[in-house]
């Protein structure tokens, strides 16, 4: 996305699907895929991907005795904390920091400051993403400008934790404030408070315009969309409000720094991102990427608030002017007023529908509030229009704009969904309320508009940049439309006994990605033993995922051996081959398709040592239960005996080796169905949610166990965006959260049951068939629950979250 | 100051320094199970038993603990002899990140040792102190309801190697009594 490209497409169009286009784009995305003969395999013939394996690091974690980053502190007899100094104050300059008191404590390793030689000069953005990110480097480590209470200012590393807390609030820091703006309507006037000027920022995004407060501005049209909504058609106009939701991973960031007896940096983190943390650490500290290596071990969630380096140059930099190892760990506070959160938007849809009930136009814009800084800002937004709009992929008139705007607020960030839950409430909201105006059922109307397979989807390429221009090859929108229904009782739903109670159910469809297209990239190696046994490295980041589970079991699918019989080692930079890390749903679909060529590339050589010691041709020959057998003879030898062979033999040896490396332009989207079953009090407007089913496309499901898991957890996530405040803020933009009991994170007893079901389709650019999961069912329940209120009692809820209070305020409109 | 403490069936005196909550002294002494996610009290990542009662370690002042009895999730079961509640935990995929499991866990145990036949509605509200981020609850409930299963049958239990709840091991079980965490 160019910075100077003010219209629509990058390829200047603005056709819509005419049929030209169609033969013209057939060649460049075939509906048929050359998928290797291996990729397709029916469900008995699946030895290991289809299984509910046991999560290979659960015992390990139902124990305690699993080893997040914090749980290394008794491995560094001489580790000093962190602690961080904060703004106290939403935007100004800080004009004097008094170290001193701090300084003379007893305990205090080292006090820095932004003057401090340790603490690198240069900006950066903290967005983990692919270089250049596409996300402004508008931040410092320590900050003289300060732009919404919480940004940091000093750090003290100190002998014990509280030691660190006392200086750290012995610190003094003058302020010369400035005036500050939290609202972004307000933010965006020309008169507003500015948090940047002109030329301050580098790698800026396109359609910045700091004068008014905008970090970005991005737009794509396909067809007409004004002469659309001009013509005789039924015009519907919406709006629709989010909230900032915090990711509220139970491990908080965590962060340690040392520097080896190699003389190395190391940085043992809770990081979504290794990869792209050391290359960060290497461009702010000036410190050549070779000599960074920067490790993960058991994550304690991330929901993509580890998808940046938030804290990592802290520990780093104080652990440079310490020579000792440092451990920063965030405190809960920090994590809701100083990591990141969901940007809240709000976001218009617009839609121009025939008599006949035909989409002629869909048309959204969206206003993002990113905070005082820009990671992740202009991407975000891009999703809101380019995951959810596809779903109806045959409209042909498309448009969706977006402006991000700067506020004095804390820093929003990459979040699980990412902009997809903004979008699908608008979007979904909106055709519900289209449909029951044009009195269509709401379900049938979305049934016969959405997706297909087949269907060549422009939408989400219309904007260029992130997401691409597609061939849709699977879709199970029409079967997880009908087992969802027939789940959550949709055709025979019984009304209450008592008069004031109403019950309803509500619908909302979702589509996601699976990784982005065209900007990925995973690496794999596997190494066999002589015993036969193997060691998987891979860049892939297990957050607490499943991944090296998946992984595990999609090696053993390809070896043809136990998933027990492979050692997994991921997400250690010096060990492990690149990967851009576990994001915008890529890890199954990139890192695994990865794990599964070098399986191959493995397999190939086995089945070469398997040739000689069989003395048969390899083309007879296959992989399975711990051998190598022939299909015509039905002769077999085991992995062990190829391994000895290959490591020991007489006349040649060879270590068996597998290497795998995968990128892609495809970016599949998986599929969502999602129903709430509600009953609401007319007369205190007071709601109860029986039950949330939503059934999911996810291509193959590797690891079924594993898959239902990450729907129940992204759908429970979703719930909390339609009934929770979030993170919420005073009038200076000071979060008013600062632990679990109060953040309203819905608790067990306040999670309605959750029913997940898997329709299984095949992807067939997937590995084994899969595409993604974990995103997908993040993005429903807000506009499934809004639909299903106004099912229940007729009035309708746009700004979330969704609240007693809200309804029967809408109730007493109506009725006065 | 000093503390007089059992944990996990082993005496011991442990120093805990000024402004230390009990969760950072189990930590300190090598427990890591003892997680801590919140700034002290509220997400019940640190569930222990003391002197029989599950509480929040992070919750608890050193000093109040003091000559008491303290079961951390080491006192169960071992990653090859795992407690009822901790395989009905993997068997059920409740588990993801894993941080938040060793308090439920205990939470769990604590549920089933004085109520052993609960309702779903008994094991939410058992559970409803205990963050979870990743799961929904979802797998979890199931979880437990599918351990009260496993430990009311006498025959599931022996095939689980299943230990009577809240309790520390008796000594001389192989496993040791507190599953290999301390030194005997």
């Amino acid at each position: 996305m160019s910075d100077d490209d003010e219209t629509a497409r990058p390829d200047g169009g603005t056709a819509s699907q005419s049929e030209t286009v169609e033969d013209e784009r057939s060649e460049e995305h075939p509906l048929e895929w050359d998928e290797p003969e291996n990729n397709d395999k029916a469900p008995d013939e699946r030895d290991s991907v289809s299984h509910r394996a046991e999560k290979y690091d659960d015992r390990k974690l139902v124990t305690g005795q699993a080893k997040y980053t914090a749980d290394y502190e008794e491995r560094y007899p001489d580790l000093a904390y962190a602690a961080v100094v904060r703004s106290e104050i939403p935007h100004g300059r800080v004009t004097d920091i008094d170290t001193s008191a701090a300084e003379a404590m007893d305990g205090v390793e080292a006090v820095l400051t932004p003057e401090s030689d340790a603490v690198p000069d240069a900006k950066y953005t903290s967005a983990g993403q692919s270089y250049p990110e596409p996300s402004p480097w508008d931040m410092h480590v320590l900050n003289e400008h300060v732009r919404y209470i919480g940004d940091p200012i000093a750090a003290v590393a100190a002998e014990d934790r509280a030691t660190a807390t006392t200086a750290v609030e012995a610190i003094e820091v003058s302020y010369e404030e400035d005036d500050y703006v939290t609202d972004p309507e307000e933010a965006f006037d020309a008169d507003a408070p500015q948090l940047f000027e002109d030329g301050e920022v580098e790698n800026e995004i396109v359609g910045h315009d700091y004068d008014r407060n905008r970090m970005a501005h991005i737009e794509g049209e396909l067809g007409d969309v004004d002469a659309a909504l001009d013509g005789e058609t039924h015009v519907h106009e919406t709006e629709w409000e989010t909230i900032r939701q915090s990711h509220a991973n139970v491990e908080k960031h965590t962060s340690l720094a040392y520097t080896n007896e190699d003389d190395r940096h190391v940085l043992i983190t809770s990081t979504q991102v290794p990869n792209h943390t050391r290359r960060q650490l290497a461009h702010l500290f000036d410190i050549p990427i070779r000599d960074i290596r920067v490790t993960k071990p058991r994550v304690g969630g991330g929901f993509g608030g580890k998808q940046a380096m938030v804290v990592e140059p802290i520990p780093l930099a104080l652990s440079l002017a310490t020579d000792r190892p440092v451990l920063y760990e965030a405190s809960r506070e920090e994590e809701f007023y100083a990591m990141r959160s969901r940007h809240p938007m709000k976001v218009r849809a617009k839609t121009a529908v025939t008599d006949d009930g035909d989409i002629e136009a869909i048309d959204i814009y969206a206003l993002s509030n990113t905070g005082a800084y820009g990671s992740h800002g202009m991407t975000v937004a891009g999703n809101v229009g380019s995951k959810p709009m596809p779903l109806y992929s045959k409209v042909p008139n498309a448009r969706f704009e977006a402006d991000i705007v700067h506020t004095n607020t804390p820093q929003t960030g990459a979040m699980r969904g990412y902009g997809a839950p903004q979008g699908t409430l608008a979007l979904e909201g909106h055709l519900d309320e289209v449909a029951r105006d044009l009195g269509l059922d709401p379900v049938e109307f979305r049934r016969r508009h959405h997706m297909e397979v087949g269907d060549l989807d422009e939408i989400a390429g219309m904007m260029g940049g992130e997401g691409a221009e597609r061939r849709i090859r699977s879709c199970g929108l029409d079967e997880c439309i009908e087992r969802g229904k027939e789940a959550i009782g949709y055709d025979d739903l019984e009304q209450p006994a008592a008069d004031h109670l109403h019950r309803g159910i509500g619908m909302a469809l979702s589509a996601q990605g699976t990784g982005v297209a065209g900007d990925e990239l995973g690496a794999a190696q596997i190494m066999m033993n002589e015993d036969g046994s193997f060691h998987l490295q891979v860049g892939g980041v297990d957050i607490g995922t499943g991944a090296d589970t998946a992984f595990l079991q999609i090696a053993a699918e390809v070896l043809g051996c136990d998933e027990a019989d492979i050692v997994v080692k991921s997400a250690d930079t010096d060990v492990t081959p690149f990967d851009y890390g576990a994001y915008a749903s890529s890890t199954t679909y990139i890192s695994g398709m990865a794990v599964k060529k070098a399986a191959e590339d493995a397999k190939e050589r086995i089945l070469d040592w398997g040739s000689k010691l069989l003395d048969e041709p390899a083309e007879d020959l296959e992989t399975g239960d711990g051998t190598v057998y022939s299909e015509t003879s039905g002769d077999s030898v085991t992995l062990e005996d190829i391994g000895y062979e290959a490591a020991y033999g007489d006349d040649e040896r060879e270590h068996i080796l597998g290497k795998g490396t995968h990128c892609t332009e495809e970016s599949p989207p998986p599929f969502a169905a999602q129903f709430a079953d509600v009953t609401v009090d007319e007369t205190t407007g007071e709601f109860e949610v029986h039950k949330l089913v939503v059934a999911v496309d996810c291509g193959v499901a590797i690891n079924p166990g594993m898959a239902e898991g990450q729907i129940e957890g992204a759908n429970h996530m979703s719930y909390e965006m339609a009934v929770s405040e979030g993170i919420t803020l005073d009038d200076e933009g000071r979060a008013e959260v600062a632990d679990f009991d109060e953040y309203g994170l819905p608790s067990a007893t306040e999670t309605p049951p959750i029913e997940s079901i898997l329709v299984e389709t095949h992807e067939p650019t997937g590995p084994f068939g899969a595409k993604s999961v974990a995103e997908v069912p993040t993005n429903t329940v807000p506009p499934a629950l809004s639909n299903a209120v106004r099912d229940a009692i007729g009035v309708r809820i746009r700004e979330m979250p969704i609240t007693a209070e809200k309804i029967k305020t809408k109730l007493d409109e109506r009725e006065g | 100051m000093d503390i007089e403490l059992t944990i996990n069936g082993e005496r011991t005196i442990v120093e805990a320094g000024s402004g230390d909550d009990l969760a950072t002294v189990l930590r300190q002494h090598g427990y890591i199970g003892v997680k801590c996610g919140c700034d002290g009290g509220t997400c019940g990542a640190s569930k222990v038993f003391v002197d029989g009662e599950v509480r929040m370690a992070c919750g608890m002042a050193p000093a109040d603990a003091n000559g008491s009895e303290i079961l951390t999730v080491a006192a169960l079961g071992t990653q090859d002899d795992l407690h009822p509640v901790q395989q009905a935990f993997v068997d059920n995929f409740a588990v993801q990140c894993g941080f938040c499991i060793p308090g439920m866990v205990m939470q769990a145990v604590a549920l089933l040792d004085s109520n052993p036949d609960p309702t779903e509605r008994e094991v939410r509200e058992a559970l409803d102190d205990n963050v979870c981020r990743c799961t929904g609850y979802q797998k979890p409930v199931e979880a437990v309801l599918d351990a009260a299963g496993r430990m009311q049958g006498e025959q599931s239990v022996a095939a689980d190697g299943g230990q009577p709840v809240g309790t520390p091991r008796e000594e001389g079980d192989a496993a040791g009594c507190c599953g290999g965490e301390c030194d005997e």
